[in-house]
């Protein structure tokens, strides 16, 4: 039950693009089509999993033992760049239709601080591997859900007499801000 | 090969300049980041439990290690004598995680003087009302020999209403440093008289 | 006169976070309050002026392949180095921003910058640049701060400025006002750079 609670929060009330403001870039860049927002959502869904498991692990059972914790940042965002690059070739090497649906994003994960924002997340938390993954898994899923969302308002925008200044990236901030109204709605749900 | 070999010993090169820099840093500024995390995060606490300036108290403190945790222990004296502890523990069950508390324990009369919450991720409104006043006003008076209940288990401490979970989590929180105290009372009392000597 | 073209092209003509559509997620997430928005800019302008220069230093002897992954040690350095300072020195800020220190890291200006101009320019000029864009970051985020804190709290900088009669648009200070405001100040830099007949089209 505190499993679904979290899993929940994470994807609606605390959602990590609209509430917590993680992963804004490909939010605004990779936003434009549906088909492309879906495929970003997917990867970040499973590079988050991944490199939650890997970072949390990393921190709890390296840093903290040998009381390395300052070096947090440093390691993880090195385990994040690894990891993504194994990722990439391995997907390569198995996976023909993955790689091609998934490969493009990848790249680009790195310095999404969506990955970083939840790893660091997991560790101010202090969750148990079990709440980690659930934690990690919901919050991306909340990403992907955000952006899929996005991607089909922006497809009707383009269409739109927008006021020429606002074209653009302005219009979509101000989209974004809109549908964050509608997620601040969730609010009451949880407490 | 040569071009791989270059590849790895630039990488190690950086990386080992990197962490050569940051320990240096570390170092240097631990002490003062901790002193600066015991005032803003502990000052006030401390403050309301020893009614002293939380400036003078910040150094009177001992990083007491048992066998499975580290401690955090303020402690106050007149002259040569202990005269009073603060111990932070963290009490287990919260529904937002641990609460973290501090106890204090007048030396004298083996009493508890008050209790203060440090740190807490309760629901605002309904488990943050453990950092009310009323609730933490119980404890004065409290003796540290024996463990505290909530009131509906036969004990002393009133649970706030609606919030049995984090009232429940600050009980146990005290009862870890009930324990600590039964067990290890004179070896505090030593490590804090040895640090003013050496 | 390249040396002025690149100290003043992060003050308009590559302002991030409007101009250069990076960085975006400090923008929105610490400018609830200019205080918030200054501490953070400035953090971010000491990575960046150190990180243009170190990489700019070594842009000759780090090989091609690892770039990258060099690039990415040298800031998390320097943000660490930040993160372990603002804890010493500035430890109620620190608590403020939280995460979003450890979040330079990722911030987009910051390898950008390394990538698009210290990997290929001498060391005083990168530094010049990481100088620019840092004080156009900073000046971004402290005027988002500004205009958020002011409507949304009644205050500036913690100063009280209206009294206790206002009745503060609190939506401003929570996440929808991020994002309407910085739609908006977009918006309102596209118009006038049109006025001024700047070419300038965001896709």
């Amino acid at each position: 039950m505190d499993l679904l609670f979290l899993a929940i929060s994470a994807i609606f009330v605390n959602n990590i693009l609209l509430a917590q403001y993680l992963g804004n870039c490909p939010f605004c860049g990779v936003s434009k089509k549906l088909d492309t927002s879906i495929g970003m959502g997917v990867a970040v869904i499973f590079v988050v999993t991944l490199a939650s498991i890997f970072t949390w692990a990393a921190y709890r059972y390296i840093l903290i033992p040998y009381d390395m914790g300052f070096m947090q940042t440093l390691v993880f965002i090195l385990i994040i760049a690894a990891l993504v690059q194994f990722v990439e070739i391995f997907l390569k090497k198995q996976s023909k239709t993955l790689y091609n649906a998934l490969g493009i994003y990848l790249p680009l994960i790195t310095t999404n601080c969506a990955v970083m924002g939840i790893a660091l997340l997991n560790i101010k938390h202090e969750f148990d591997f079990i709440n980690m993954v659930v934690f990690a898994f919901s919050s991306a899923a909340g990403f992907a859900l955000a952006i899929v969302l996005f991607a089909g308002l922006r497809e009707r925008l383009v269409i739109s007499p927008v006021p020429q200044a606002l074209r653009g990236t302005a219009i979509a901030l101000v989209t974004a801000g809109i549908m964050s109204l509608a997620f601040l709605g969730f609010r009451g749900m949880v407490q | 090969m040569r071009e791989i070999i270059r590849l790895v010993v630039v990488l190690s090169l950086i990386c080992g300049v990197a962490a050569a820099a940051l320990t240096g840093v570390r170092y240097s500024l631990e002490k003062r980041i901790e002193r600066q995390s015991d005032f803003y995060v502990r000052g006030p606490a401390l403050e309301r439990l020893f009614n002293q300036p939380a400036v003078q108290l910040l150094g009177n403190k001992i990083n007491f290690m048992t066998s499975n945790r580290v401690y955090s222990v303020f402690y106050t004296k007149s002259g040569d004598d202990v005269t009073g502890l603060a111990i932070e523990a963290p009490g287990a069950g919260g529904y937002g995680g641990d609460i973290i508390l501090m106890v204090a324990v007048d030396l004298a009369s083996d009493q508890m003087t008050g209790m203060e919450i440090i740190q807490h991720s309760e629901t605002p409104g309904v488990g943050s009302r453990v950092e009310k006043v009323s609730f933490r006003n119980q404890w004065a008076g409290l003796s540290v020999s024996e463990p505290v209940k909530l009131r509906s288990q036969g004990g002393q401490i009133d649970a706030i209403s609606g919030a049995t979970y984090s009232s429940k989590a600050v009980v146990n929180g005290t009862n870890q440093i009930i324990e600590l105290m039964s067990g290890h009372r004179d070896e505090i009392i030593a490590a804090i008289k040895s640090k003013g000597n050496g | 006169m390249k040396f002025k073209q690149v100290l003043l092209h992060g003050l308009w003509k590559d302002l991030p976070p409007f101009r250069l559509v990076l960085g975006l997620c400090p923008a929105l997430a610490i400018t609830s309050s200019a205080e918030k928005g200054l501490g953070m800019g400035l953090a971010a302008t000491f990575v960046l002026i150190f990180s243009n220069t170190f990489i700019s230093a070594l842009r000759k002897s780090i090989p091609d392949k690892v770039r990258i992954a060099s690039y990415i040690v040298i800031i998390a350095t320097l943000v660490v180095l930040v993160e372990m300072s603002m804890k010493a020195f500035f430890f109620p800020l620190s608590q403020q921003l939280g995460i979003y220190i450890p979040l330079i890291v990722v911030n987009c200006i910051i390898l950008g910058r390394a990538e698009a101009f210290a990997s290929r320019n001498p060391v005083f000029l990168s530094m010049t640049d990481g100088l620019s864009v840092g004080i156009g970051f900073t000046i971004s985020l402290t005027l988002v701060g500004s205009i958020r804190e002011i409507l949304g709290a009644g205050t500036w900088f913690g100063m009280s400025l209206f009294g206790a009669s206002f009745e503060p648009f609190g939506f401003m200070v929570e996440a929808p006002g991020a994002f309407l405001c910085l739609g908006l100040l977009l918006g309102l830099m596209n118009a006038y750079s049109r006025k001024r007949g700047e070419m300038f089209i965001q896709s």
